[in-house]
């Protein structure tokens, strides 16, 4: 099926929405609380619908692109919308959505609601950018954006840790980044501004060795978003320190865009064919498989809530990369449909372990036993998304891992199933126990503590984007085959990496 | 000649796998998930409208499986395909599905009916009905879906949600039991999950449908094949993974009980069945050699040993236990060992395994009913007697007879009395582990026939236990009113079950040739031997003396036993598996510790690395820095000043620290001291803490100068080079000069405050500092040239005090009438000594080696004294003389 290329204005609507919510509303609607939120929901939910547009006609065949500016003689900022853009949009503008509106919530009382309105838009369009971007100079531009901006998210609460977390988040960040730049401008040389193409940018005649090397630098560069075991050291650190809505968006979508800059550099900068021939891809597989045990042995012992979704989402972005690293059409699917899946269960923790703090100002594990009496829907929510994370069936943590485990059989290497089951079970054993304290344990004296419930156990804008991430972790499961969901266009996209 | 035959034998395939369209199947597995969405919504205002729905969803899904029959029959295969998860839910019904469903349904609604009266003991009926049907829902799912990805759905659901049925009277012990359910089922599920995988690695296609063998890929279909066993086996009770069951089954309510023991662990059942059978055999056809069934015959032999295990070592735990439901749990997993050994014979004996099919299949329908017919006998007994002990209770056949006589009926099933369903199937699982020895002529098979005997000796002997001790025999305890059969629908529910037992005794050829003979025939398995097994062997004298024996032998066991206690014997604890588990358990969660603190460690070396190296570097730059500024003031100012003069700088720098130092400890040690008085007073406390600080910056004041004075002194002789690199320790040594200061100069505060003046102890007690610490002999140390003096000096002291007489000596010769030249020989000598020993030891800067009394200072003193009397009368004789002299002078003139 060949690509039919149709311009559009959408995919530069997609990432100006979010800009103009940021500098005209926010200092507009000064003072008027009200009116922001009804300004940056029509924001988020306008994106939402631009970013889904685009699914039909993706799924039809038609890749979307736009040239928006010359930068330099040579090279144009070019938008370019294929099925792994399109999913990676999508799932980064729902996300935020849901993020947005629970922000109403949590943000009720914080301090400077402004700056972090104003950053954590700005981030979606710098997103949305990474995920329309056509070549790889577009990306950079959007991905190092995208990277330093949301800094001042982090440090939002300003306590000494957020600080620290923050000053460790810049430094990881800015060195994985100049990595990255430092990866772009060798392959400029080697083959010049090309858009990001299926068949890959690269090829054998430009040297053995200046390959692997890019692709070092490249991986090295994103392992450090992707949160790759010697270089996730910011995430558990920055999770716990930021404000629990921008938890889930960092969990779910920033650390993937790392996986998402991986695959990226893989299917349109190398092209499968070429890493087959190079042999690297197995090294990556491994420093995946133990990013995906080693973290979630971490994990188990992590007391502080947040810190342990942290670990969690190392881990699990190792499932990513493994699914990347196996070179296998299946594997790809599987790992492109895990970063939606994930964004939306890890969200929806996130946002529990921020309805436990604002809550009932719980942080600790320990704390959390008996809080299924106070908080019904929380821990209901928590339980769902702690089941899909172990990939019971029919939730949507399953399908990713389905498609994983066949596509590691189809890549000929079945003892990565004993990582794919060992991560799910070490993740039922981070996670099962705060369930069955949440039902079953004696009530601990935090929760003693709460007063008697009278009504809804939090605000609406708190529990609805719960209940709607819940949703999309079932639906996602449930209904996954159903054309126009994720796993279609994840398959799409496989097929088209693996023409 | 063979072509055509393969051609026809692919249209066979074809044809046996042709799945005629139903909505039936879907209907059933999803009624009862509305039944439960219903339950939640309504239960809590209507209980009643609850009650209602629960037994009507039951019934339906009864009514639903009955009607399934006409078409399975007809034909062979009916099923639908619902949207969902990857594609599609695969619901498949063949007859062996159907009649797992008929079994399923009949005992839900049973123990639905049963429950309703039963639950009124216990909280959350909501929450308990609602699960009962999710539950009864996944059970379906799993017996009636079509492919491996439907039938793993289920088979989670199923275990997970079955969780809070275990869980429900949320008692410690229920919760204990719980959790090891909890990790069992889901290390079960992964290892299913895995299983599954590993079918689609050597060809699988998901399908429940024969795998056909590849070169090449065996060890991965034995790992296929054991993890999808022991997938299943944990949910089947299987040796070693059973032990989550005894625990389980008896903390559940007891229509629950009789749900996990009599339904669900039969889906544990059925996978292994579908397993080996299915998944695991040749394919369909005509063309299959024998050689083909070469790995189900291989697989089948494992898995019937397993059976054979698992039902004597359930059937010996089952034995030791006082616990009625926990007593029946053992049993479950005996019963299960039946199950497997008789599924296990017919893997093994491949193309002609009927038998085992039958015996198998037919004992997981046997064992749903009277197991699920005991918990609720059992259930009916704890129902009206809060009693689960077997040797507490007694005699109850009087106050229950209808209890009684429905349990019995369900221990002649599980036992194996002729006329009663066990008998059958227990006959024919006997028969095929007796074919299957005479198979290949396997001697361990004939002893695992032996065993078989022996553990139906064991369950006959359990059961003669349970009744005899329950409801026989004399009650160990006074009944009340309240002890009577249980309320009449639980006792239908407990009747119908009788009924159906019964009923399978005597015609069991409904099921054999209902179900077994066209399913098997569907499966290319021949089932000639089953007719042959009605007609010759059911009943016969043989068959029925078989059971004569295992009654005798389980009479033995039960009056040997009791005779000498052999039923309270206990294995030590590391004895069993469960042990064994646990110790894993937590060593993977040591591991976690151990990864978590081991990446704890090198985390924190790295950084303290990094902060030691950047501490180095800061001290080399700075070090580095000094020497270029003093470069660069060398050359704009010429060379830098003496030496001497920065020595005494620095000197003065380090001496004014210590002064500083010495009165901050006296004024801290004296404000210490201050707030231990009892009587706390702030203005005399300040006062006192003035008084101190005045006194000791006096002290410290006037030590730092005399100290200073000896530093001048020396680099004034041009001893500051040598001086210069012990001065530090020297200055150290200092340090014990502070404490003095701070207390004398708090116990002079006192005195001062008192209004007496202290100046003078306070210069004494300087002056005594001063000559203890020898400051300047410690510094003259440090001058090589003067140690080396000292040294010669002090041996020199030595051997002159050596020469000279010790005042002692002379006392020795002493008396009160000493002539005047010795005495003043013994001063002489004593003031030598004294001189020697100051002079030697005061500039050798040691202490005093000898110790002067305080009698020779006395006594020198008074020489001293006398010496000065003698010269002073001598001088004014001389000066009376000239006197005398001159005025004799001038008078002369």
């Amino acid at each position: 099926m060949e690509a039919r290329i149709v311009s559009s204005l959408l995919p530069p609507a997609a990432f100006l929405l979010p800009i103009i919510g940021a500098v005209a509303i926010i200092p507009l609607t000064k003072g008027a609380e009200r009116l922001r939120r009804i300004g940056l929901a029509v924001v988020c939910v306008l994106n939402v619908v631009a970013a889904a547009s685009f699914v039909p006609g993706v799924l039809a065949g038609n890749v979307y692109e736009t040239y928006i500016l010359q930068i330099t003689p040579k090279i144009w900022m070019y938008f370019r919308v294929d099925a792994m853009g399109a999913l990676f949009g999508l799932t980064a503008a729902v996300l935020w959505l849901i993020a947005l509106v629970y922000s109403f919530g949590y943000m009720e009382g914080e301090h400077r609601p402004g700056r972090y309105y104003a950053f954590f838009i700005l981030a979606l369009a710098w997103t949305m950018g990474v995920a329309y971007a056509g070549n790889l100079l577009t990306f950079l531009i959007f991905y190092e954006m995208f990277s330093i901006l949301t800094y001042p998210l982090i440090v939002h609460e300003e306590t000494p840790e957020a600080i620290a977390a923050g000053t460790k988040y810049i430094v990881y960040i800015l060195v994985g980044g100049s990595l990255v730049l430092l990866a772009i401008v060798f392959t400029f040389f080697l083959a010049g501004n090309q858009a990001l193409t299926p068949a890959g940018l690269l090829t054998l005649e430009m040297g053995r060795k200046n390959l692997i090397a890019v692709f070092w630098c490249f991986i090295a560069g994103f392992g450090v978003k992707a949160a790759l075991v010697p270089l996730h050291g910011w995430v558990p650190d920055a999770h716990p320190a930021a404000p629990a809505p921008f938890s889930a968006v960092l969990s779910g979508v920033m650390v993937a865009a790392g996986s998402f800059g991986i695959m990226r550099v893989v299917y349109s900068v190398f092209g499968v064919a070429l890493l087959r021939e190079l042999d690297v891809m197995r090294w990556l597989a491994y420093i995946a498989g133990f990013t995906v045990v080693f973290a979630a042995l971490l994990a188990v012992n992590q007391e502080n809530l947040k810190r342990r979704l942290a670990y969690s989402t190392i881990s699990q972005m190792g499932y990513a990369a493994l699914g990347v690293a196996l070179l296998t059409e299946q594997a790809t699917t599987g790992a492109l449909v895990h970063i939606t899946n994930h964004a939306f269960m890890k969200g929806a923790l996130f946002l529990c372990a921020g309805l436990l703090i604002k809550r009932a100002g719980i942080r600790n594990v320990r704390d959390i036993s008996g809080i299924a009496q106070k908080m019904p829907i929380t821990s209901a929510a928590f339980a769902i998304a702690a089941l899909s994370m172990i990939g019971t069936p029919p939730l949507s943590g399953f399908v990713s891992k389905w498609y994983l485990g066949l596509g590691m059989l189809d890549a000929d290497q079945p003892l990565y199933l004993a990582v794919l089951l060992g991560g799910a079970l070490l993740a039922a054993v981070y996670l099962l126990p705060i369930v069955y304290a949440a039902y079953f344990k004696p009530p601990s004296a935090a929760v003693l503590a709460l007063p008697e419930r009278s009504g809804l156990e939090a605000p609406l804008t708190m529990l609805v984007p719960l209940v709607a991430a819940i949703v999309l972790t079932i639906a996602l499961g449930l209904v996954s085959s159903v054309q126009g969901m994720p796993l279609s266009l994840a398959r799409l996209a496989a097929a088209i990496a693996f023409k | 000649m063979e072509a055509p035959q393969a051609v026809e034998a692919v249209g066979e395939v074809l044809e046996g796998m042709h799945v005629a369209y139903s909505a039936l199947p879907a209907l059933l597995v999803l009624m009862p998930l509305v039944g439960a969405v219903l339950v939640v919504a309504l239960g809590k205002r209507w209980p009643k409208v609850r009650n209602t729905i629960v037994v009507a969803v039951t019934g339906l899904a009864l009514l639903g499986a009955v009607a399934m029959i006409g078409p399975v029959a007809a034909d062979h295969r009916i099923g639908c395909e619902l949207p969902g998860l990857l594609g599609r839910l695969d619901f498949t019904v063949d007859s062996f599905g159907l009649l797992f469903a008929l079994f399923t349904t009949f005992v839900w609604f049973c123990s639905t009916l049963y429950s309703l009266d039963y639950m009124k003991h216990e909280h959350a009926h909501d929450r308990y009905h609602a699960t009962s049907l999710i539950v009864l829902a996944a059970n379906l799912g799993v017996v009636l879906a079509g492919d491996l990805i439907t039938l793993y759905l289920f088979f989670e659901v199923l275990g997970l949600v079955a969780f809070l049925l275990v869980i429900h009277t949320e008692t410690d012990e229920a919760k204990k039991a719980s959790i090891k359910y909890w990790w069992m089922t889901v290390v079960g599920g992964f290892a299913l999950i895995g299983g599954i995988f590993l079918t689609y690695a050597i060809g699988g296609t998901g399908a429940i449908a024969p795998i056909p063998f590849k070169e090449g890929t065996e060890a991965l279909r034995w790992a296929a094949a054991s993890l999808l066993i022991l997938g299943f086996g944990v949910k089947a009770g299987m040796l070693p993974v059973h032990v989550w069951l005894p625990d389980a089954h008896p903390v559940a309510p007891s229509p629950a009980s009789a749900l996990l023991s009599g339904v669900m662990i039969k889906a544990g059942a059925y996978g292994i069945f579908r397993t080996l059978l299915a998944l695991m055999r040749p394919e369909i056809g005509a063309g299959v050699e024998a050689s083909a069934w070469h790995f189900t015959s291989q697989l089948g032999l494992v898995v019937l040993w397993f059976g054979v295990a698992t039902m004597f070592i359930g059937v010996v735990l089952a034995l030791g236990q006082h616990n009625a439901k926990r007593m029946l749990a053992y049993h479950s997993v005996s019963q299960m060992g039946f199950i497997l050994a008789g599924l296990g014979a017919a893997g093994y004996l491949g193309a002609h395994g009927a038998m085992g099919v039958a015996g198998g299949l037919f004992h997981v329908v046997n064992h749903g009913l009277f197991k699920s017919a005991l918990f609720l006998g059992v259930g009916a007994v704890f129902f009206r007697t809060a009693e689960l002990d077997m040797y507490r209770l007694g005699g109850l056949w009087k106050r229950m007879p209808l209890t009684f006589l429905l349990t019995l009926i369900a221990a002649f099933g599980i036992t194996g009395v002729p006329l009663f369903n066990g008998f059958v199937s227990k006959s024919l699982i006997h028969h095929a582990i007796v074919e299957a020895a005479d198979y290949h002529g396997l001697v361990s098979l004939v002893v695992a026939e032996k065993i078989f005997i022996l553990t139906c000796g064991g369950t006959v002997c359990s059961f003669i236990k349970l009744i005899g001790l329950v409801f026989l025999g004399k009650p160990k305890r006074e009944y009340g009113p309240e002890v009577k059969d249980p309320p009449p629908r639980m006792l239908v529910a407990m009747g119908l079950l009788s009924t159906a037992i019964i009923t399978l005794g005597l015609v069991p050829q409904v099921v054999i040739r209902g179900v077994f003979a066209p399913g098997l025939e569907a499966w290319g398995v021949n089932p000639e031997i089953l007719e042959e097994y009605l007609a010759k062997y059911f009943l016969s004298t043989k068959d029925i003396s078989s059971v004569g024996v295992a009654f005798a032998i389980g009479a033995v066991i039960f009056l040997v036993g009791m005779k000498y206690g052999l039923f309270h014997l206990r294995a030590p604890k590391w004895f069993g598996v469960d042990f064994w588990y646990r110790k894993v358990a937590k060593g993977l969660l040591a591991s976690c510790a151990f990864t978590a603190t081991g990446y704890d460690m090198g985390r924190s070396a790295v950084s303290r690395g990094l902060l030691v190296s950047r501490a180095w570097y800061r001290t080399e730059w700075a070090r580095l820095e000094r020497s270029r500024r003093r470069f660069v003031m060398t050359l704009a100012t010429g060379a830098p000043g003496p030496r001497d003069q920065h020595f005494v700088q620095g000197v003065y720098v380090v001496l004014e620290r210590e002064r500083q130092a010495t009165v901050r400890m006296a004024v801290s040690g004296a404000i210490q001291r201050v707030r231990e008085w009892p009587d706390y007073d702030a203005t005399e406390c300040r006062a006192t803490v003035d008084a101190v600080r005045d006194i000791a910056s006096y002290m410290a004041g006037r030590v730092f100068r005399e100290r200073m004075g000896v530093v001048s002194d020396l680099v004034r002789y041009g001893l500051a080079d040598e001086v210069r690199h012990g001065f530090d320790g020297v200055v150290r040594g200092l340090v014990s000069s502070r404490d003095i200061v701070s207390a004398t100069s708090l116990a002079l505060a006192g005195r001062r405050m008192e209004g007496e003046n202290v100046t003078r102890d306070i210069s004494a007690a300087v002056n005594r500092l001063l000559s203890d610490e020898r400051f300047d002999v410690r510094l003259a140390a440090l001058v090589p040239r003067y140690a080396a003096a000292s040294v010669r000096l002090l041996e020199a002291g030595q051997a002159v005090l050596q020469a000279v007489p010790d005042g002692a000596t002379l006392h020795a010769y002493s008396s009160e009438g000493l002539t005047r030249l010795e005495k003043s020989a013994r001063w002489l000598a004593d003031i030598t000594r004294l001189a020697v020993a100051g002079v030697t030891q005061e500039r050798a800067g040691w202490p005093a080696a000898d110790h002067f009394g305080e009698e020779s200072i006395v006594g020198t003193r008074r020489a001293i004294q006398r010496y000065a009397r003698d010269m002073s009368v001598n001088v004014a004789m001389i000066v009376i003389v000239l006197l005398v002299f001159l005025v004799s002078l001038a008078l002369r003139a």
